[in-house]
């Protein structure tokens, strides 16, 4: 009934790179994907830069056939799940199908097939518009890929709100897990850049630069003044402790807690107390029957946007205050840009990090906003035990997950 | 860790065949179809003009002063709607304050607010140079409903959206359920909400998926669903907090099932070997076997290809017994509403459970060989349940099977 969950597989496609090699090379090197926009013309928006998936070639990891009837999202995710899966050593056949899910977050979805698609209703008409783009419209087309792709029937959803989507997921799938539903899930999610998305941001005056200065990603930075765009798909392969171990597998880290709350905000917005945050914080350490002080490192969701960041921060200081130097705290946004489903591939780092007892850098942090322990270089040694991924979303939802070290 | 025993203490729906749970009921008994012509748009250039719509509606004067419209797109309203229904239904409404942080809100999604941003959609898709007005886009996505109704009642308990397509609202129940059976929430709001808009009506008409005229559910001369809009919601409440305040409870949450048909993104698995999971799962997750199923409330669109893939998942899993029990689809009195549909049929689980009977299937006339069950076609049967599975299948393979049970203080299987 209470079987222990662990991360025996990671699956990336991301702007620091393809694959979990490249992917830690520049994590704890201290790289950056933000570059300027490739993907759409930027011509007449203040905003230039984002980071964007570059070299992904989707035929390495998907087949031929699958590959045409997927979006670019899709192809991201599904590359991903395959890469977990192929990490965890995990085969799929017909005795264990049933018993392997998917569960995924993302915030948009294949945006550029609906925009295609709504581009021939709304100028040509109803009838000319095409069949075969519908099913990549919906948010859930990802993990119905993915489930093709790989023939599993186990346990498949898909969460879809706003930045906490991946991170929602993975406590799901850890839970069905940990209560012996399944024996394994690919979890994580992903989106894309797409041209849209990056409209609607601009319109809301999320993106870097505001305020006349200069454009860039700047984590719990004095400087911050907004967020710069990104993309890419993370997956990591969940399994109970013991389905691990009997398969020789030595697995990444384990998960143990997770807390979840809410908290009144504007719709779109940030609260400004603390108070939601926190909770999620400490409802995790309680599920996971630890103190902050027992926490060595936090992947926080700071994106550079000065609501965002004066919230965290201020959450931060309170749960762990009494925590001496405190933990260390890194915020990945500054080198992968502000994704939105962001989760897979921050659990995906937290992984890396816990195996390889690294604490990756902030790209872009300089003058910092709070006194607390960020990782301002790259570490060359470490110790982390527990970690915590800090989910924050606007509208005021709020996901914390605790990871241990397998000792 | 213990699993608290999960109950149902209120209930809210808006749908085209009615605009509360209570009037729901009468809808149900009497086989009230709310399909009619589509008015939230104009549909003379689509290939179908026929819905599930909810008309003259007026949230306004559906809602206490206290809960705001503003920014709120229909699909919104709807959710908000149905909510307070089922909170003031269940004696929640206003909330206690010390009840805030314990509470929740889980909602399964569709359109969101693409009926109110479609416009903005156009232009900014048709018209370069245009700025469009953006503003719309703050309930754009499906996250806003649950956004809405926490923030306006200042939950501090566990918040997600759903986006499962078709299986969307019983996912949320599925998942509201778990959060309570292991204490991660004393109470849930959860359900689904889907609005009529033209992108979605447009594309299941491009899919030649939609009957011109009314779906017919099991009937020989189906020829596709009939789409529809509207929410269910239902508080999910922790047994021991329900009974300790003397709340009415409607049944109780006694298991869910997923799976993936890992087939094809649109059309079901034509051994419907992903529907059979989801149900086994469910029953499993009960803690019971298919003799217990009392009645079955079917996905039953009225396309084809479902309804028959449907039933053969029935007798699949219920042998020679499938013939024994009552299926029947609601969706012939609703339409299919999308990312409601799963939430709306626990409404109707619910209700049968509660007030003792089984609702029909109506414009099932002509008998299909190929569906060849009890599908209740002759109008509403009185009948005490005490186990009722609903079936939710979606785009993407996405299944989910709900079992929902009379209240019974010993349990199910000590009664």
């Amino acid at each position: 009934m209470n079987r222990r969950v662990v991360i025996t597989g990671v699956g990336l496609v991301t702007p620091l790179g393809i694959g979990k090699t490249a992917f830690m090379e520049h994590l704890f090197s201290g790289g950056c994907g933000i570059r300027p926009i490739s993907l759409f013309d930027t011509k007449g928006f203040a905003s230039k830069a984002g980071a964007e998936v570059l070299g992904f070639t989707a035929k390495d990891f998907i087949r031929p056939a699958s590959i045409r009837r997927m979006d670019r999202l899709s192809q991201m995710i599904a590359a991903a799940a395959r890469m977990a899966l192929d990490d965890a050593g995990l085969a799929i056949d017909e005795h264990n199908r049933d018993q392997v899910g998917v569960m995924l977050g993302t915030c948009f979805g294949g945006t550029d097939v609906a925009a295609q698609f709504g581009k021939v209703l709304f100028s040509e008409g109803p009838r000319r518009v095409n069949p075969i783009l519908v099913p990549n419209t919906v948010m859930n087309a990802p993990a119905g890929h993915v489930a093709i792709e790989l023939g599993v029937r186990g346990v498949n959803t898909t969460v879809n709100h706003h930045e906490v989507g991946a991170e929602t997921a993975l406590t799901y799938a850890a839970a069905q897990i940990m209560r012996g539903r399944v024996d394994a899930v690919l979890t994580g999610g992903g989106d894309i850049l797409s041209e849209f998305f990056f409209n609607v941001l601009s319109h809301f005056r999320t993106l870097s630069p505001q305020n006349g200065e200069a454009e860039g990603l700047r984590p719990f930075d004095v400087r911050g003044n907004g967020t710069v765009v990104g993309e890419g798909a993370g997956i990591v392969c969940l399994e109970s402790l013991e389905g691990a171990l009997a398969r020789g597998v030595t697995p990444y880290c384990e998960i143990v807690g997770w807390g979840l709350s809410s908290a009144p905000s504007l719709p779109i917005g940030w609260p400004t107390d603390p108070a939601g945050p926190c909770l999620a914080i400490t409802r995790a350490l309680a599920v996971a029957d630890i103190t902050p002080g027992d926490i060595d490192y936090i992947c926080s969701s700071a994106n550079g946007g000065p609501r965002l960041d004066r919230l965290e921060a201020d959450a931060l200081q309170q749960v762990f205050r009494m925590a001496g130097q405190g933990p260390r705290i890194t915020a990945l946004k500054g080198a992968l840009g502000e994704s939105l489903s962001s989760g897979g591939m921050r659990t995906a780092a937290m992984a890396l990090s816990l195996r390889h007892q690294k604490a990756a850098p902030i790209t872009g942090l300089h003058e910092p906003i709070a006194d607390l322990n960020f990782v301002r270089v790259p570490e060359t040694q470490g110790s982390i035990r527990y970690g915590l991924i800090n989910g924050i979303s606007s509208g005021g939802t709020f996901v914390a997950v605790i990871f241990k070290k397998i000792e | 860790m213990e699993l608290k025993r999960v109950v149902v203490t209120g209930l809210g729906t808006v749908n085209a065949a009615a605009c509360s749970a209570a009037e729901f009921h009468h809808a149900l008994r009497a086989g009230h179809c709310g399909i009619g012509p589509v008015s939230v748009f104009d549909p003379t250039d689509f290939r179908t003009q026929t819905g599930g719509e909810v008309r003259d509606f007026k949230p306004r004067l559906m809602l206490p002063r206290s809960i705001s419209l503003k920014r709120l797109s229909r699909s919104d309203a709807m959710a908000m709607v149905a909510a307070i229904e089922a909170l003031r239904d269940a004696g929640l409404f206003p909330l206690p304050d010390h009840l805030l942080p314990e509470i929740g809100v889980v909602i399964g999604g569709g359109a969101g607010g693409m009926l109110e941003c479609e416009a903005v959609y156009r232009d900014y898709l048709l018209i370069a140079g245009k700025s469009p007005a953006y503003s719309s886009f703050a309930f754009f996505g499906c996250a806003s409903s649950a956004d809405q109704i926490a923030i306006q009642l200042r939950l501090m308990g566990p918040k997600t959206t759903f986006m499962t397509a078709c299986s969307s609202g019983a996912t949320a129940i599925g998942y509201a359920r778990d959060l309570v059976q292991t204490g991660a929430a004393t109470a849930i709001i959860c359900g689904g909400t889907e609005p009529l808009c033209r992108i979605t009506y447009s594309a299941f008409n491009s899919l030649q998926a939609v009957d011109p005229q009314y779906c017919k559910p099991f009937d020989k001369n189906r020829q596709g669903m009939s789409l529809g809009e509207g929410a269910g919601v239902m508080i999910l409440e922790e047994l021991g907090h329900a009974l300790q305040r003397g709340a009415l409870i409607y049944g109780e949450v006694l298991g869910y099932g997923v799976s993936c048909d890992a087939h094809h993104m649109t059309s079901p698995d034509p051994e419907g070997g992903g529907a059979v999971l989801a149900m086994a799962r469910a029953l499993e997750d009960a803690g019971i076997g298919p003799e217990a199923v009392d009645y079955i409330n079917a996905h039953g669109t009225g396309t084809p290809a479902n309804d028959k893939i449907e039933t053969k998942a029935i007798k699949h899993l219920f042998g020679r017994r499938a013939y024994e029990i009552p299926v029947s689809s609601s969706k012939s009195l609703t339409g299919h509403t999308l990312g409601a549909a799963g939430a709306i049929e626990g409404v109707v689980s619910l209700l049968a459970i509660h007030h003792k009977f089984i609702p029909p299937t109506i414009h099932c006339t002509t008998p299909d060989p190929d569906c060849d069950l009890d599908y209740v076609t002759e109008g509403a049967r009185d009948a005490a349940l005490k186990i009722v599975l609903s079936n939710s299948f979606a785009f993407g393979g996405n299944n989910t099977a709900l079992v929902f049970g009379k209240f019974c203080e010993g349990g199910f299987d000590n009664e």
